[in-house]
């Protein structure tokens, strides 16, 4: 297939899956240049929030506390009068800082506060990895029974697409990547695949009513089951967005995170559906030759019954 | 449309209509409690009638607590503060006011009368929504087993003594008890072992011989060691339960995670730090015999050493109630009541050793700078017994009144038979948990409404349906979450539930677009809407299982909120293919088509 026989949403498409993999290779390099800010949950140690008048600033709250006490504390600002303190898992519980701050006579109310062994955080970083392995793994296994394996590669490459632009994303801006937004990953996984299975049924679908007289062009057939599944994609992904957005700006800091993975998630995940999960396969070959096949071999068992 | 046909189908239809109906209105029903929120209540219970509720009431008002309802009934008063979430401290504050009362928080139901009684009840709230104390334990099971073997070894020595057998020499090694046997022991290796393995369930011998040494390690097997930690994983689980109950907390959920971790949560409770004392104390109480030569070296509190003979005459397990008292000059003491088995030691010993010293020995684990765990032992009395004592008899010289209790009530609940270390600890102030309640309401509310919006705006009458469908979703999925036992909503489970209606959109809108596509194609509407659905049905199966895998994955290594999340992602899915292809094919159905009759000559 040449460049010039293609259609021009064809063109696009390829061109769009240039573009995913130049962000892929972008997201891989920040990834392996600046890591993630890995949460409490993965790194262990002290988290306390506290709410006080008294105090304005992170530097005046700092400016309260003895220089050896403060440098050990790793503090942030949540909202007005609010701070969150966080301590190395080595430190010792009773750590000196609420002592510190009642002696100067900050008042100050404790939120919630928080205690992760870090051998218990390497664990759960473990099982994070394990599920996320575990969750490819059984996809991959239910898409090759499903369907033609070019179009559970697709499908597949589309789904580590998302996860690496996430990812990268994550790492770009420095977001905390804890267990909420490792269970956002996972959501992701099922939505990514929900838009790629969506398209790949439509073109299983097409390819499969083609009159072997008639056959067009491949890329003509999944041009047509994209745009016959483009309104669908485009309305759910609009009102998962719009429900996203509501968490994002209205359920809290604890959310945040795992908001803005499956806002971004999902817009790339729309984006690979159908420049990735429908692509690909036509780049491997994908024609209704594939399916009349498949028939064929039924039928042909069907007729040696007895 | 034949005559014939048509009564027969019918009647097919409306009978799975009415398996809906009922479907949907059994669900609704248990939605309903979650109208009615728990309130919690202090239950305080009068052992004598030196306090009352007006005193009780009083004080409490004094102090800050508000109270709004207060109720005397059968020496037990109830007690509702005007702010709820305040009722842990209040019921710390009870405590330390008047010791000699057992209060406790209790949840009320606020539903009516018929709902609760068909037994149902609101969705449970996780600790991030309702406010509390989060922790998790890890048991050591390698030095359970490590003491467990030293009790096989000091049972071994002691029975080579008391039967007088020669030949035969124990020694500790790593994972068991080596024997090495002279040829003038063989004979009585078989009775040794027989009688160690009545007393040890599951412990095994290998047998090797080198020159004229022969050598027995007893061990225990892979599946005797497995027999063995679930034992102890159930012990500690029984214990901590027992000592939640003792401090009065009694919604806390106490449960195992993974092979050594005990999860406790303990909602409303605001101070951790006396939950910690007890849960994490690994305090044990043995009673000893002192012997003046052999023995083995025990230290003394406030210094000193006293040689013990190393078997206990009996341990803390055979204790079977405690209660803090004081003593003729004013100390406290802690009075002791035995079990039988204890009791018959304590008579057996007691009748052949008056005017000789037993000690009691105060052992507790604690995590040395390496992070092992260490065991320290302490002789914290020792007194001659002066008479035949049986199953009642009174530990002194307790350094506090503070002390006593602790003690008291840890022996009380049973004692931990291998140490615990606490490795995560959460406090969640209340107000931080009503936030979360309120911000994700106003998330789910907002989500609801622009979905509604949308849809009713975009598909005009087949967003009709879609939207009494959605609806239906999120009443079915309330339902199903209070209906079933042991579904927690948490934080992130509130964000599935935002989640999921933005996704029980989409089985309707591939239908919808499907039954579009159809009409295009010039079939009549019925035909259209049969077609729409059939052939849309697939493709909402292939996406649905994918989310549900990722769903069950994430439940099978979740814990806490994220096992919230994906409880709600799966019912979700559940409840969406349910009203999303079933109850809206019908209402498209009947609906729909009337809907379309009655204005189709203009559409």
């Amino acid at each position: 297939m040449s460049w010039s026989t293609l259609t021009a949403p064809s063109k696009a498409r390829v061109l769009g899956l240039l573009l995913s993999c130049v962000l892929v290779i972008a997201s891989l390099s920040v990834l392996s240049v600046k890591g993630l800010n890995f949460g409490l949950d993965f790194t262990g140690g002290y988290i306390t929030e506290i709410n006080t008048t008294s105090v304005t600033t992170i530097a005046d709250l700092k400016a309260k506390l003895s220089p050896e006490v403060a440098s050990k504390l790793a503090i942030s600002k949540a909202g007005e009068y609010h701070f969150v303190l966080r301590e190395a898992p080595e430190a010792s519980k009773a750590s000196t800082w609420q002592a510190e701050l009642n002696e100067q006579g900050v008042d100050y109310s404790v939120l919630s506060s928080s205690f992760l062994g870090s051998q218990v955080g390497d664990e759960l970083f473990e099982q994070g990895c394990l599920a996320l392995f575990a969750a490819l793994i059984a996809i991959m296994v239910y898409l090759a029974v499903r369907f033609e394996w070019r179009l559970a590669v697709g499908s597949v490459v589309a789904l580590l697409h998302d996860l690496i632009l996430v990812l990268g994303l994550f790492s770009l801006l420095g977001l905390e990547f804890n267990l909420t937004v490792l269970a956002s990953l996972l959501a992701i996984i099922g939505y990514s695949l929900n838009d790629s299975i969506i398209v790949g049924d439509r073109v299983r679908e097409l390819l499969r009513i083609q009159p072997d007289n008639q056959r067009i062009n491949t890329h003509v057939v999944i041009n047509d089951a994209i745009g016959s599944t483009l309104t669908r994609t485009l309305i759910t992904s609009g009102t998962t967005l719009a429900t996203i957005a509501c968490i994002w700006l209205l359920a809290g800091a604890a959310l945040t995170g795992f908001a803005i993975a499956l806002f971004v998630g999902i817009v790339v995940g729309t984006f690979s559906s159908i420049c990735i999960a429908a692509t690909l396969p036509q780049l491997l070959g994908l024609s209704s030759e594939n399916y009349t096949q498949t028939l064929d071999d039924k039928t042909k068992a069907y007729m040696e019954m007895p | 449309m034949s005559h014939k046909s048509k009564p027969a189908l019918w009647r097919r239809l409306k009978m799975s209509y009415v398996a809906m109906i009922a479907a949907c209105i059994l669900l609704a029903v248990s939605a309903l409690p979650n109208l009615y929120p728990n309130k919690s209540w202090l239950h305080i219970s009068l052992p004598d009638q030196t306090v009352t509720l007006q005193s009780v009431t009083t004080s409490l008002n004094q102090h800050g607590f508000e109270v709004t309802e207060a109720n005397d009934s059968q020496a037990q008063l109830a007690i509702l503060l005007a702010e709820p979430t305040q009722s842990a401290n209040a019921l710390s504050f009870i405590k330390t006011q008047y010791p000699q009362l057992e209060a406790k928080i209790v949840e009320h139901a606020t539903s009516p009368q018929w709902l609760q009684q068909l037994g149902l009840s609101p969705i449970k709230l996780g600790l991030d929504l309702n406010g509390g104390v989060l922790f998790v334990l890890d048991v050591d099971l390698d030095k359970a087993m490590q003491e467990h073997l030293n009790s096989v070894y000091q049972q071994t020595k002691l029975t080579l003594r008391k039967d007088k057998i020669r030949g035969i020499r124990a020694s500790e090694v790593k994972d068991g008890v080596e024997l090495q046997i002279l040829p003038s022991g063989e004979e009585q290796l078989a009775g040794l072992v027989s009688t160690l393995q009545g007393q040890f369930k599951g412990l095994m011998q290998t047998k090797s011989t080198t020159n004229n040494l022969t050598t027995v390690l007893l061990h225990f097997n892979e599946q005797s060691q497995n027999e063995f930690n679930k034992q102890v994983m159930a012990q500690s689980l029984t214990t901590l339960r027992g000592r939640i109950e003792e401090l009065g907390i009694t919604e806390a959920v106490t449960q195992r995670q993974g092979k050594q971790r005990i999860r406790i949560e303990l909602p409303g409770v605001q101070d951790p730090s006396e939950a910690k004392r007890i849960i994490g104390a690994t305090a044990t109480l043995d009673f000893y015999q002192v012997v003046e030569v052999g023995g083995k070296a025990f230290n003394v509190q406030g210094g000193g050493v006293v040689n013990l003979n190393p078997m206990a005459i009996f341990s803390g397990d055979h204790i079977n109630n405690a209660s803090v008292g004081k003593d003729e000059w004013g100390k406290p003491l802690v009075q002791l009541s035995l079990d039988s088995q204890g009791g018959d030691a304590m008579s057996a010993f007691s009748k052949h050793n008056i005017g000789k010293p037993m000690a009691t020995v105060y052992s507790e684990y604690s995590r040395d700078a390496n992070g092992d765990v260490v065991k320290k032992s302490e002789v914290i009395n020792v007194a001659n017994i002066a008479q035949h004592l049986s199953s009642r008899f009174s530990i002194t010289n307790m350094k506090s009144p503070q002390a006593a209790y602790d003690l008291a009530l840890l022996l009380r609940a049973g004692s931990l038979t291998a140490p615990v270390t606490i490795v995560q600890e959460q406090t969640i102030g209340p107000s931080l948990g009503s936030e979360n309640i309120e911000h994700g309401l106003a998330a789910l509310m907002l989500g609801i409404g622009i979905t509604l919006a949308f849809m009713a705006l975009w598909y005009r009458r087949l967003g009709l349906i879609a939207n009494i469908a959605l609806l239906l979703n999120l009443t079915a999925l309330v339902g199903l979450m209070s209906l079933l036992p042991g579904v927690v909503l948490t934080l992130p489970g509130i964000a599935g539930l935002v989640l999921t209606i933005g996704m029980a959109v989409d089985t309707n809108v591939i239908i919808f677009e499907r039954i579009k596509e159809e009409k295009r194609k010039g079939r009549p509407t019925y035909q259209a809407i049969e077609q729409g659905y059939n052939q849309a049905f697939t493709t909402i199966f292939d996406a649905n299982v994918t989310t549900m895998i990722t769903a069950i994955i994430l439940y099978a290594i979740g814990y806490g909120p994220v096992k919230g999340f994906a409880i709600t992602l799966a019912l979700g899915l559940l409840t969406s293919v349910f009203t999303g292809v079933y109850i809206s094919k019908a209402l498209s159905q009947t609906l729909y088509i009337k809907l379309t009759n009655l204005t189709g000559a203009k559409a």
